[in-house]
């Protein structure tokens, strides 16, 4: 019982998105505390730990759901170690907290993994030998073992791929048939006008677009390339209904109707609303157009700070994230319900969570995408949109 | 008088005592804004911030119309705003402070709630209340509407309701407290000197008010060029104001220089504004020399 | 002083919940007089003042000026005007402004409005250039002066002041009587001047009208009264003054060490109704006198000096009585000092000019 759980299912996760769940507030509240002590230990110029009550203390940056306390408290348990979270709200952000300097505080990190890979070149991320971690991809999914090119950087391996999902449309079959849903094509449709929700996050809505267009975001883009970009967002925006940030106002809105189809997400955002049993919201990957792959695979990977004073530690915490056990919590939240990388998962599954999870489903997906980077002219097309959603008006 | 005032330039003594005032000042306000403006004259490639002295987001910002789209449509939103939150606020503040006394102990914790109570789930509630099948349109089609009557869900207008709704109370309790701090002999020596109460009202209720009025518009002025919930959740997020705007440029396009020239824009546009409307109201032709 | 009674009040009650602010007070005042109310703070002198101004109506009674009755009148209507206890000048008008409001209200021609507030300012002896001034930027005396232009600009039948001179320091206040005084005889208007001082209201009204918790306890001229109190509490309004208990037993007065060669007391210093029994004796300080031996009086009474001021003309001596009773006299400053502290000393005070009247009664 807490004092919001006679609300809405959606304002319950509204207020834990928030952090303002009691589990979020006592969070706040340790985090504040261990803060004061630090703060305290600054001032005296003594060196006491920065907890009272256990051996050590970690920092551990990553997006919610890694931090939970099913996966965690085993952990801090086992090696008596007291945990901070810095809870990502996107990932061009934290990179550029770790940039500013949060480095020095935070020990590991759990990110989109074009952002840990992109800590390689910066000087952020500790240098992996996978040799130190044969027993994790022992029971990884061939598709991540090594070498995993992506997670790569001037043949160093930057960090270990944990979670991952797809990016296509997600639509809601009783009111739209899946098989239109095998291009992009019912986006642009007349017909769909102010049905279409667009997720407003980052590149994310732009990179299935110019796929749509014919241009891969991927490769080097020229001004033509660029403004056939132009043209698809333009197009794009004709028929939007909404753009949205918040995970529970798309999934509300495709469960009630007035969504057709999400753009810009994928089983990130379906499997939630899957899990509370509406299995009649889907993530999809579009057919191959043309010979260009549609759909986008993400991964998240967990990387080490350079700098951390702990690092056997932190390889110890890494490697519990994507432990079998830590592996099925994670894919299995609340929030979200994502796929992980480590094949032994799949065994503790049952046939609900394998549906949630849309399973049978996941290698097609695997199959008819593109591999997410950072695309080379991201801020050229992140400019690009605003000036159209400018325009749009 | 103007003699005192020409001597406390000058004078050392104030001058030294002014100086660690002056200092916490330059520390706290100037600095930031010099760093500001240095980051605007920075590149970003790739999401990182390269140190290199350009003239390229100053450049962008002057060539590219769509930012100024913004900021007028900002601005238009900023200024109908105040308007509509004076019209419902003064009512509302005037019967407070007037008729309603007996509950005026109420109603101020029911502000100070509506003041404390988070923006961001009132404004999620709204959604809920507007949305196609929401509660509003349930009421309705319940007394015999057609389904989805109020479709301004994600729209301006909704946008508009929104910054009204929480920005109201701010509004009502300025208004209230200038037209409390009324002196009551003073409503009395109108009606004594022959004024009825509408003429009581309109010669010195009125014009007694105006700080608090006018205290009120700045305030809600300059809150509501930089809201950012509620275009994007009851707007829908498709037209942006300044505030959002910022946060994608900051955020998503991890492009510091380019958000900060964009902040430094808006606040110099929002403070010409309040110059502007301060020349045209002019305190001083009403109130006389303070 | 004869003529219509301008105002009219009879029986007025009102009540603010279950306190009773005024319970039952009747008074009448003739044009061209000036009445002052005078009474303790709380008392109901403003409360008295709201209900003839128009700002409150009473709970019952009666209520009418020159012969109108005003009981549901609007303030607005009313031909009395109001000088408010914090002189309530519009802060955003000029001085101008503020003494011409009245007659905008009337729709009066801007010029002849500007016309006659240049004469009201001429009247209350205000500097010109005061008048595109705003009230803050005056002295607390000429804002005085600003409210009272503006109060009877309009000219009222009653001029209602409300303690107007009470935030002013002494000095202010005595020039302000004066102006008062002259303002009164000038413009010949009805003045009911709210005071809760007592000297001040004996210096300025023709009539005095002094109220205790909501009931008026005594109306009559300064010297009824200064020499002729209704009772103690009235008595104890006036300062410093000498009340001796005595017993009274036909028409003769004893007390404690007071001897007297015939203690019967004429009836014109004995209060009206005043039967057999305790009553007090009131004597004023500046009636008493040390006797040398051999002096008489018709009154005499030994005392033990206790303390002495020096109140700038006279001498103040405090003394006991042999019963214990304080005793107060004053002697012209410049006299020989006829004694010390700690000296006995034989007072003689005469017949005339005492008053004889009973103990306060409980309200
Ligand atoms: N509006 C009111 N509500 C309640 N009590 C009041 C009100 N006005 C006056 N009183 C009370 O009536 C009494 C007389 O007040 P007032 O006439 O102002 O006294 P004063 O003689 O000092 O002018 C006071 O005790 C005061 O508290
Ligand atoms: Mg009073």
């Amino acid at each position: 019982m807490s004092w919001y759980s006679d609300l809405p299912k959606f304002y319950q996760n509204q207020i834990k998105a928030m952090g303002l769940d009691d589990e979020g507030m006592s969070r706040r509240r340790l985090l504040k505390t261990a803060g004061a002590a630090a703060g305290a230990a600054a001032m005296s110029g003594l060196t006491f730990g920065r907890s009272a009550r256990a051996a050590s203390q970690m920092s551990y940056m990553c997006w919610e759901g890694y931090n939970d306390p099913r996966i965690i408290d085993p952990f801090k348990a086992a090696n008596d170690v007291d945990i901070a979270f810095d809870l990502i709200v996107d990932s061009p952000g934290g990179f550029a907290k770790l940039q500013a300097g949060a480095s020095r505080e935070i020990d590991l990190v759990s990110s989109d993994m074009p952002w840990v890979t992109r800590m390689g070149p910066a000087g952020l991320a500790l240098e992996l030998n996978p040799d130190d971690y044969a027993d994790v991809y022992a029971t990884f999914y061939d598709q991540f073992k090594p070498p995993f090119e992506p997670l790569m950087s001037e043949g160093k391996t930057i960090g270990v791929a944990t979670r991952w999902g797809w990016v296509g449309g997600c639509i809601n079959t009783d009111i739209t048939d899946p098989d239109t849903w095998r291009s992009y094509d019912p986006v642009f449709d007349a017909k769909n006008k102010d049905k279409i929700c667009v997720m407003d996050w980052g590149d994310w809505p732009i990179l299935p677009m110019a796929l749509h267009a014919g241009i891969d975001p991927y490769q080097e883009l020229d001004a033509a390339a660029l403004e056939e970009v132009r043209k698809v967002l333009r197009a794009m925006f004709k028929n939007t209904r909404t753009l949205v940030a918040d995970l529970t106002q798309a999934q509300k809105g495709l469960l009630d109707g007035s969504l057709l189809g999400c753009i810009g997400a994928g089983s990130y955002l379906t499997s939630a609303v899957r899990k509370q049993g509406h299995k009649n919201i889907i993530a999809t990957v579009p057919d191959p157009k043309n010979g260009l792959k549609q759909g986008i695979i993400w991964v998240e990977a967990t990387a080490i700070v350079k700098e951390t004073d702990q690092p056997e530690l932190a390889q110890k915490l890494l490697k519990h994230v994507v432990s079998k056990e830590a592996g099925h919590i994670l894919s299995l939240l609340d929030t979200t319900c994502n796929v992980v990388t480590n094949k032994a998962v799949e065994a503790l599954y049952t046939d609900e969570e394998k549906s949630i999870l849309q399973t049978d489903y996941m290698w097609h997906a695997w199959d008819n995408s593109q591999m997410h980077r950072i695309a080379p002219n991201i801020d050229e097309m992140l400019a690009i949109w605003q000036e159209e959603l400018a325009a749009a008006q | 008088m103007n003699g005192e005032i020409d001597r406390s330039w000058r004078d050392p003594e104030l001058l030294v005592k002014a100086l660690p005032s002056v200092i916490l000042q330059t520390a706290f306000f100037l600095a930031p804004l010099l760093m500001t403006v240095a980051l605007t004259f920075q590149r970003t490639k790739n999401f990182q911030l390269t140190w290199t002295w350009s003239l390229d987001t100053w450049t962008d910002i002057f060539t590219k119309p769509h930012y100024w789209t913004i900021l007028g449509h900002t601005l238009f939103m900023a200024i109908t705003c105040v308007i509509l939150c004076l019209v419902i606020a003064f009512p509302v503040a005037y019967a407070l402070a007037t008729r309603l006394r007996a509950f005026q102990d109420h109603v101020k914790v029911l502000i100070t709630f509506a003041f404390l109570t988070d923006a961001t789930l009132k404004t999620f509630g709204w959604v809920l209340f507007l949305d196609k099948n929401g509660a509003a349109n349930y009421l309705l089609q319940q007394v015999g509407f057609p389904p989805a009557t109020i479709d301004i869900l994600f729209t301006d207008w909704a946008t508009m309701l929104g910054m009204v709704y929480n920005l109201l109370s701010f509004a009502i309790f300025t208004i209230y407290l200038s037209i409390d701090a009324i002196d009551r002999s003073l409503i009395l020596a109108a009606y004594d000197a022959g004024a009825s109460k509408f003429r009581t009202f309109w010669e010195v209720t009125l014009p007694l008010a105006r700080p608090g009025i006018w205290a009120a518009s700045v305030l809600i002025f300059l809150l509501a060029v930089g809201v950012f919930l509620e275009p994007k959740v009851l707007g829908g997020g498709k037209s942006p104001m300044s505030a959002e705007l910022i946060r994608q440029t900051f955020e998503t396009r991890v492009n510091w220089p380019l958000g900060a020239a964009l902040t430094l824009v808006l606040m110099t546009v929002a403070v010409f504004v309040v110059l502007l409307f301060n020349r045209v109201y002019s305190l001083k032709r009403h109130m006389g020399p303070v | 002083m004869a003529g219509e009674p301008i105002l009219e009040i009879r029986d007025i009650r009102k009540n603010f919940g279950a306190y009773q602010a005024l319970k039952g007070v009747s008074l009448s005042v003739q044009q061209g007089e000036f009445i002052a109310l005078v009474g303790p703070s709380g008392c109901g002198k403003t409360t008295l003042l709201k209900q003839i101004a128009g700002f409150e109506e009473p709970d019952s009674g009666s209520l009418s000026i020159a012969g109108q009755p005003m009981l549901g009148v609007p303030a607005a209507a009313r031909p009395t005007s109001m000088v408010f206890q914090k002189l309530a000048l519009f802060p955003h008008m000029t001085v101008a402004d503020n003494i011409g409001f009245p007659l905008k209200l009337r729709k009066v021609d801007p010029a002849i409005i500007a016309k006659r507030v240049e004469a009201m300012i001429e009247l209350m002896q205000l500097k010109r250039e005061y008048l595109t001034r705003y009230p803050r930027q005056l002295s607390g005396g000429e804002q005085q002066r600003v409210a009272l232009a503006r109060s009877m600009i309009s000219e009222p039948k009653l001029l209602l002041l409300d303690e107007p001179l009470s935030a002013l320091d002494v000095k202010l206040k005595k020039v302000l009587q004066a102006e008062l005084k002259r303002l009164h005889r000038s413009v010949g208007v009805t003045f009911v001047h709210v005071t809760h001082d007592l000297e001040e209201a004996i210096m300025l009204a023709d009539r005095i009208c002094v109220m205790r918790s909501g009931e008026i306890l005594q109306v009559g001229g300064p010297n009824d009264i200064y020499y002729r109190p209704a009772d103690s509490f009235v008595a104890g309004f006036i300062g410093d003054t000498n009340l001796l208990a005595v017993t009274v037993k036909g028409n003769a007065v004893s007390a404690p060490g007071l001897t007297a060669a015939d203690p019967t007391v004429p009836a014109q210093y004995v209060a009206p109704g005043l039967g057999d029994g305790p009553a007090l004796l009131m004597v004023r300080p500046e009636l008493i006198t040390p006797l040398e031996s051999g002096q008489v009086a018709d009154f005499t009474i030994d005392v033990t000096i206790t303390e002495i001021f020096c109140k700038g003309g006279t001498v103040q001596f405090r003394s006991n009585t042999e019963g214990g009773a304080p005793l107060i006299f004053e002697l012209p400053g410049a006299s020989k000092q006829p004694a010390d502290i700690g000296d006995k000393l034989r007072l003689g005070f005469p017949k005339r000019d005492i008053y004889l009247f009973r103990e306060r009664v409980a309200a």
